[in-house]
């Protein structure tokens, strides 16, 4: 059985170009060289086969081998995954890279085979979100009130609601008109999709809450896992936690840069510092830890980073 | 082929004429009524946004009620034969021919529905779900289907209960196919309908 | 091959495409021998519509039967006669320029054909045009109900092609103004030899009084588009806003609509977006076979060997679509090629999926106005009795000129992309 060819289907959400595509593809790459094109992969970019929740049900079934999955999806089933998406457990992006390759955090995915039916290998990220603001903004205070678009999560629903924001709902492709004409007032975001999507042309101000991250979790259908030989289970974990602790190094060198693009656009940036927020770490923690028990070790794991 | 009029034709027929037409009214008024909640959901949405009050859940509320009205506008859309078809053979066929056609077009509609309540059945598993005493979690864990555990992202309604609109489809159209294809037959008489209204189309 | 070959001879013989769609994914899911798929049967199906970019067909498909019942579609008219009816050929212009106006109310051609012909074709048969050319005209004016904003088949791409409604809705604007224009220089230059009838001279306080009486009426795309612009509502909402602005004109302006008849609208209304969304879900399982079996792959190598740059690209995509269109026209046509052609454009020639969506639309829209099947013709024919082959043939300089206006959204991006962000 150790020398059956397969192609696996590998299904992602982001579009072509994206950090985590770019890594999946390298995945492909290494299996190929690595068994003489016994093994492959097929790449299904920008969710050609269905949305993130589709894909799940995919893995589930055994019809879609590999899946990328962010943690908003997993965390929306597995509350105990979304301990990952509280706020303030790290302050920069750096210490996401850490964080995400630690023991503690990889031991969030055990419950995955039981309670979604798959594996999960290993994480990718990205940076810490931002808030884009259609009027000019100076700390987290002034989130009060806002009417914000948000990725509707239940971790960043509580999270936002705390600040005082009131979070609202809006499909992705039409976030970037919804800010232009005034249905929100601001939006959430990681660095790299803002650049993409030049939410700076329609925003007063940039700030960095450098409170949240939003990883995915390279996933293995449960079915399809056991069907593996262990010695190409070993491989496909080497190879998808080399390409995307790449990815992740990749990230951190790249943040600045992205920052820089942005300062050199001309909007002003402005940072939060984890002291303004005890309060609201308090009262999230209050919600979340009873539904994610490992949030106080991450927590405390995060302060040693 | 004979038309029989109705009156003759055999009871089950007559019963299973008479079960498409009551489910068919029953659809009409459930899609009056999605649409206006559809129509009255978005004026709100717009609304409460404006007042800076946006109701989380009232996009996804709104999304399912369009889903349900199209899978339920779907059914009715079989039983009234109004879907968009080609036909271009049966245009140049003997009329004898072109309703051996028709006949023929309206039994794989009714293969279709049935291969549908089929797949339904294998996404639904009711035996599986009831072999593990309705514990949804236990069910998930051994048959790694997680149907019975999701909830919808905004609302967090059981995912099963919203997407039962597609087995509801498949059961409805099995009764509107098995109708039409009696009336295809000549078995029973056509019931006697205004005519749509030609001032619409989708196109 | 054999399923492919069954599922054409299935849609021949009057199985609806949305069917044909079905079985066709089933059989080539039993085809793959992976039978796991047909546990992914159900949800894709129900996720095909689980979007919310697709509310507006419903609202949208509201606003023409409440136009219908409203008595707008008479003041439109009026008003088109008052801009342009003076003029030698006048009726033909009115109709045209009116189709124009409507256009921006309705978002769909058939729809637009049935109402049109019925207050159109009578009025020029009137003042001595030929009925069949009458009736040619206003199924071709009716080509610009999807392309001018609101359009149901931009809604249906913009969702399958993952754009901003908004965007691909404004994106229709230019290139609906441009064939309106492109029209009427068809009817200046037939009229070389045809010699139309001068059309009915209205002194300047008449014109006042229709122009008057119609402007409420235009008080709904100002709304749908207004609604949009100023941030009060997204595109989805806007229909919604539309279909208020619509019921309000029709029972408070033209008091011609009465709330009893709100119910029955609602139904039917209801009815005609199930036609249209199931065939959404219907797609969304099929492209998702295609996809899953890596037929699009396969079809861009083959391209790839033909096309060289995105221009010509361009060209092959209508040449097929043409073809496509000769039998299987509008929203099933755009649905059936989608899935195929989009991933081609954007990712091996480079192209922007409105400029893509633009022309393909366009494209499968002017199959309503081809043989064998032609759905504009054949209403225009149910409404005015004329007949469906000599309307093609005395028509044919319009078939040219929306040729001509495939040509040039095909070389020139901008003028797709220019309203467009
Ligand atoms: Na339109
Ligand atoms: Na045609």
């Amino acid at each position: 059985r150790a020398q059956e060819a397969r192609d696996f289907r590998l299904g992602i959400i982001t579009p072509n170009g994206h950090p985590w595509n770019l890594a999946a593809a390298k995945v492909g790459e290494r299996l190929k060289a690595e068994t003489n094109g016994r093994l492959s992969l097929t790449l299904f970019p920008s969710g050609q086969l269905g949305n993130e929740a589709a894909m799940l049900q995919q893995m589930q079934s055994g019809a879609l081998d590999l899946g990328w999955i962010m943690t908003a999806e997993l965390g929306s089933r597995v509350p105990s995954i979304a301990a990952i998406n509280a706020p303030w457990i790290v302050d920069s992006t750096a210490k996401v890279a850490k964080l995400v390759r630690d023991p503690l955090a990889l031991s969030l995915l055990d419950v995955l085979p039981r309670e979604t039916g798959t594996m999960g290998l290993a994480y990718g990220i990205t940076t810490m979100r931002v808030v884009f603001s259609a009027r000019p903004i100076e700390g987290l205070e002034d989130l009060k009130g806002m009417k914000l678009r948000i990725n509707t999560t239940p971790a960043y629903r509580d999270f936002y609601g705390l600040l005082g924001a009131t979070p609202t709902p809006i499909p992705t492709p039409a976030v970037f008109d919804a800010m232009s004409n005034g249905q929100v007032d601001g939006l959430e975001a990681d660095l790299d999709l803002s650049w993409n999507q030049r939410f700076d042309k329609v925003s007063k101000t940039m700030l960095r809450m450098n409170a949240i991250f939003m990883p995915c979790v390279a996933l293995v259908s449960g079915r399809v896992w056991k069907t593996l030989d262990p010695a190409d289970q070993e491989l496909l974990t080497r190879l998808t936690r080399e390409a995307l602790s790449a990815q992740i190094d990749e990230t951190v060198v790249n943040e600045p840069k992205l920052v820089e693009s942005f300062s050199a656009a001309g909007i002003p940036i402005k940072d939060v510092k984890v002291a303004d927020a005890d309060a609201v770490i308090a009262q999230y923690d209050a919600i979340w830890q009873p539904k994610a028990p490992a949030l106080a070790d991450l927590r405390k794991l995060g302060a040693t980073l | 082929m004979n038309t029989w009029p109705a009156r003759k034709a055999p009871l089950p027929l007559r019963a299973l004429q008479s079960a498409s037409e009551g489910v068919l009214k029953i659809e009409k008024i459930l899609l009056g009524l999605l649409m206006a909640l559809l129509f009255a959901l978005i004026l709100v949405n717009v609304v409460t946004r404006y007042a800076r009050m946006p109701l989380y859940g009232n996009d996804e509320a709104s999304v399912y009620a369009m889903v349900w009205l199209t899978f339920i506008g779907a059914s009715c859309m079989t039983r009234l034969r109004m879907d968009f078809s080609v036909a271009l053979l049966t245009e140049y066929l003997k009329p004898g021919l072109a309703k051996a056609f028709q006949a023929g077009a309206t039994l794989i509609v009714l293969g279709f529905s049935l291969a549908l309540a089929a797949m339904c059945w294998i996404w639904l598993d009711p035996i599986g779900i009831a072999r593990a005493g309705f514990d949804a979690q236990a069910y998930a864990g051994e048959s790694f289907n997680f149907l019975y555990t999701e909830r919808t992202q905004t609302l967090e309604w059981p995912t099963w209960i919203v997407m039962g609109v597609v087995p509801l489809f498949a059961l409805t159209t099995i009764l509107h196919g098995a109708a039409n294809l009696a009336e295809d037959l000549g078995l029973v008489a056509r019931p006697e309908r205004p005519p749509l209204d030609a001032g619409q189309g989708v196109n | 091959m054999i399923t492919g070959g069954a599922f054409f001879i299935l849609m021949l013989v009057g199985v609806p495409i949305s069917i044909c769609l079905c079985l066709a994914s089933i059989a080539f899911i039993w085809d793959s021998g992976n039978p796991l798929l047909f546990q992914s049967f159900v949800p894709q199906m129900f996720g095909g519509v689980d979007s919310y970019g697709l509310i507006s067909i419903p609202l949208f498909i509201m606003i023409g039967e409440v136009m219908n019942g409203g008595g707008i579609t008479r003041r439109i008219v009026a008003m088109a006669m008052a801009i342009v009816g003076q003029l030698k050929g006048g009726l033909a212009y009115v109709n045209l320029v009116a189709n124009m106006f409507i256009s921006s109310i309705l978002g769909s051609a058939t729809a637009q054909v049935a109402i049109m012909a019925k207050v159109m074709v009578p009025e020029m048969e009137r003042q001595g045009y030929d009925k069949t050319f009458a009736a040619g005209l206003t199924a071709y004016a009716g080509m610009l109900g999807p392309i001018i904003p609101p359009s149901i088949m931009f809604v249906i791409y913009s969702v399958m092609a993952q754009v901003p409604v908004s965007d691909m809705l404004m994106a229709g604007l230019v290139p609906g103004i441009l064939l309106t224009v492109l029209f009427c220089t068809v009817i200046a230059i037939m009229d070389v030899w045809q010699n139309y009838p001068r059309g009915e001279r209205m002194d300047w306080a008449q014109r006042l009084r229709v122009v008057l009486d119609a402007i409420p009426t235009l008080i709904i795309p100002v709304v749908i588009v207004g609604s949009i612009l100023t941030g009060l509502a997204n595109a989805t909402e806007a229909a919604a806003v539309g279909t208020l602005a619509a019921i309000l004109i029709g029972r408070f302006w033209t008091r011609q609509l009465s709330f009893r008849d709100l119910p029955a609208m609602m139904v039917r209304s209801g009815i005609y977006a199930a036609v249209v969304l199931f065939l959404v879900a219907a797609a969304a399982i099929f492209s998702w076979v295609l996809v899953y079996g890596r037929v699009p792959q396969a079809v861009a190598a083959w391209v790839q060997t033909v096309a060289e740059d995105p221009v010509t690209f361009m060209l092959l995509v209508n040449v097929i679509l043409l073809v496509i269109g000769t039998a299987i026209d509008g929203a099933p046509g755009l649905i059936m090629t989608v899935p195929i052609l989009l991933p081609i454009a954007t990712e091996v020639y480079g192209i922007d999926p409105i400029h893509f969506g633009v022309v393909a639309v366009i494209n499968l829209t002017l199959g309503f106005l081809s043989p064998p099947v032609g759905l504009c013709f054949f209403v225009a024919s149910a409404v005015t009795g004329a007949k469906v082959g000599r309307m093609f043939i005395v028509t044919l300089p319009f078939f040219f000129a929306a040729c001509l206006l495939l040509l040039l959204l095909s070389i020139f991006p901008s003028l797709s992309l220019l309203l467009a962000n």
